[in-house]
């Protein structure tokens, strides 16, 4: 061992200088302190010296053991042994340098290590692309969840597709039959009735068959509107019946409709459910006023064997229906998120979003005596696009900016044995902290295991929400860092 | 013995106050810590030798839920008794 060791003598020497005392007396008194301590160990007790430690006997019961050349058995008689269990302060005192490391469970690390992948330095470019692959992947799912519950209702209320497409063939038909004052004292009923219907879904479900069937009037007159045809009017009411005439009652398939192949994929697309019943109500729609149009009888007799023949015309009809309707919702989607949108930044009060907007530009830490959690609301890339900030937790802010140091509380010189974690301890309560330590002092500090003596460190003063003990996050956060700086 | 009894026992036989034995005690034990913890070997005649012993890193395994847990090394005192002390202590009778 290259220890070295010091012996009774220096200690004496030690020890004289220090209390200022001779050396004989010390001497004298470290022989009587020695012979104290025997003797109260003989004496059967334990010797507690204060903030030293104890020094206790142990019993050693007596074994047998055998001699390893004679093979003879001998026995080892019971003894004591003095052991010393040193104090809790010297126990402190000795160690250290290695206070700062503590158990680390190794079962856990694999997730500890996934942890690190995702959230990255601040600058990673991949977790801001994340962020916006999430954000798309709301808007995508909140726009499906919607167009999902009118096509459902819709579904509820046409127990076939084939009803609806029955109703769809005999529409031509209703059309020419019925001269305009009676279609239009009728369409009035027809109104009332889907108004009941309607009242009788549930609420939600109401508002948006509502907008949804308002939206198909709306699209519905785009088309007329071409045409400028008086019926406009009778004729968004037909469709409207249309929706409602299945509703009060079923009617057999009709086997036209399922050599039809449109409607053989309809039936298997659930999620596109909306989108093809406009486009179901378009082509009749559609259809019924080119019939109108031609407005005889001659005309309407052919009109089965044409429709058979014409599938193509159809194919190509839903297609160019399709794209319009397509453009229609999104442009009636993109205004509701904007109204979603401005109701949202309603929610996040108005203090709250000075305040990230303020730490956004400048990422100076804001001392706030509560860490304050800002309810993250869904983003989309229609908001991103309009307000630069994204309202995220302030915490998150705190530790997503890259954090500059310019007041400090004190400063400390390394002398042997100081440790970054120890000063952290000592000021941040938690020896986690020292990576911000080491941050304020990136420019001294080389490698933060091998500190110069001498070398000045300053401790910089933090945002009491960035090294809340109590707060996980926090603590995640400065192990995220010790372990980017440490590796 | 705690610690009072020790300095009154010092003190006794130094002929000396028990303050004075104290402060001496105190310093002893503080000069004792500083040479341990500059990892130096401090050896008493007659007595025994401190020594600084650093324990290794190890693995411990929570016997019931299985959690390894790595255990950091870490720094503690020895006690080694000296002969002289052992040999005295050998003729001590065990009780209970």
């Amino acid at each position: 061992m290259n220890k070295e060791k010091i012996s009774s003598q220096e200690i004496i020497d030690l020890v004289a200088s220090k209390a200022s005392v001779s050396k004989r007396a010390a001497e004298e008194f470290l022989k009587v302190m020695i012979a104290s301590i025997e003797e109260g160990l003989l004496a059967g007790e334990s010797v507690k010296i204060k903030s030293f430690g104890t020094f206790k006997l142990q019993w050693n019961e007596p074994r047998k053991s055998v001699n390893i050349q004679t093979r003879e058995e001998i026995l080892i008689n019971g003894y004591y042994k003095v052991v010393f269990v040193p104090d809790v302060t010297l126990k402190e005192q000795i160690n250290e340098p290695f206070a700062h490391l503590e158990p680390v469970e190794l079962d856990t690390d694999p997730t500890k290590n996934e942890l690190i992948e995702e959230t990255d330095p601040i600058t990673d470019p991949r977790r801001l692309f994340n962020e916006q692959a999430v954000e798309i992947k709301n808007l995508i799912s909140e726009i499906q969840a919607l167009s999902r519950k009118p096509a459902a209702v819709i579904q509820e209320d046409m127990p076939d597709h084939v009803a609806l497409n029955d109703e769809i063939k005999q529409i031509p038909v209703y059309n020419v039959e019925e001269e305009e004052s009676e279609s239009e004292a009728e369409n009035e009923n027809l109104k009332k009735n889907q108004e009941t219907i309607i009242e009788d879904k549930e609420k939600d479900i109401e508002l948006s068959t509502a907008k949804s069937s308002e939206y198909q009037e709306a699209i519905i007159e785009k088309v007329n509107i071409e045409k400028a045809d008086p019926k406009v009017e009778s004729l968004g009411e037909t469709i409207r019946e249309d929706e409602s005439t299945p509703i009060k009652d079923d009617k057999p398939v009709n086997p036209d409709f399922i050599t039809n192949p449109n409607y053989i994929a309809n039936s298997t697309d659930l999620n596109e459910e909306k989108v093809i019943e406009i486009k179901e109500i378009k082509p009749e729609d559609k259809d019924s006023q080119l019939i109108s149009e031609l407005a005889s009888t001659p005309y309407l007799e052919n009109l089965k064997p044409l429709k058979r023949h014409k599938v193509r015309n159809w194919v190509l009809l839903i297609l160019f229906l399709i794209i319009g309707c397509g453009t229609g919702l999104y442009i009636y989607y993109a205004s509701s998120v904007d109204n979603a949108m401005t109701k949202i930044a309603q929610h996040v009060s108005i203090t709250d979003m000075s305040n990230t907007v303020s730490d956004w530009i400048s990422p100076a830490p804001k001392p706030t005596p509560k860490p304050i959690k800002v309810v993250i609301p869904k983003d989309t890339t229609e908001y991103a696009a309009k307000v630069p900030v994204q309202p995220v937790d302030s915490v998150q802010l705190l530790f997503d900016n890259p954090r500059v140091y310019t007041e400090f509380i004190a400063s400390e010189r390394i002398q042997a044995g100081s440790r970054l974690t120890i000063m952290s301890k000592r000021y941040f309560k938690s020896k986690d902290f020292w990576v911000y330590i080491y941050e304020a002092n990136k420019d001294k500090i080389s490698n933060p295991d091998e500190i110069a003596i001498g070398t000045l460190i300053r401790i910089p003063k933090l945002d009491p929400r960035l090294i809340d003990i109590n707060n996980p996050r926090c603590m995640l956060k400065a192990k995220e860092l010790h372990d980017i700086y440490v590796n | 013995m705690n610690n009072k009894e020790l300095i009154t026992s010092i003190a006794t036989k130094l002929n000396a106050p028990k303050s004075v034995a104290a402060i001496l005690l105190e310093t002893t034990v503080a000069t004792c810590a500083q040479l341990l913890m500059e990892d130096k070997t401090i050896g008493f005649q007659s007595f025994g030798n401190f020594e600084v012993r650093k324990k290794d890193e190890r693995l411990s395994v929570h016997p019931s839920t299985q959690i390894r847990t790595l255990i950091p090394p870490k720094l503690v005192v020895n006690f080694k008794q000296s002969n002289i002390l052992k040999d005295k202590l050998k003729d001590m009778p065990h009780h209970e």
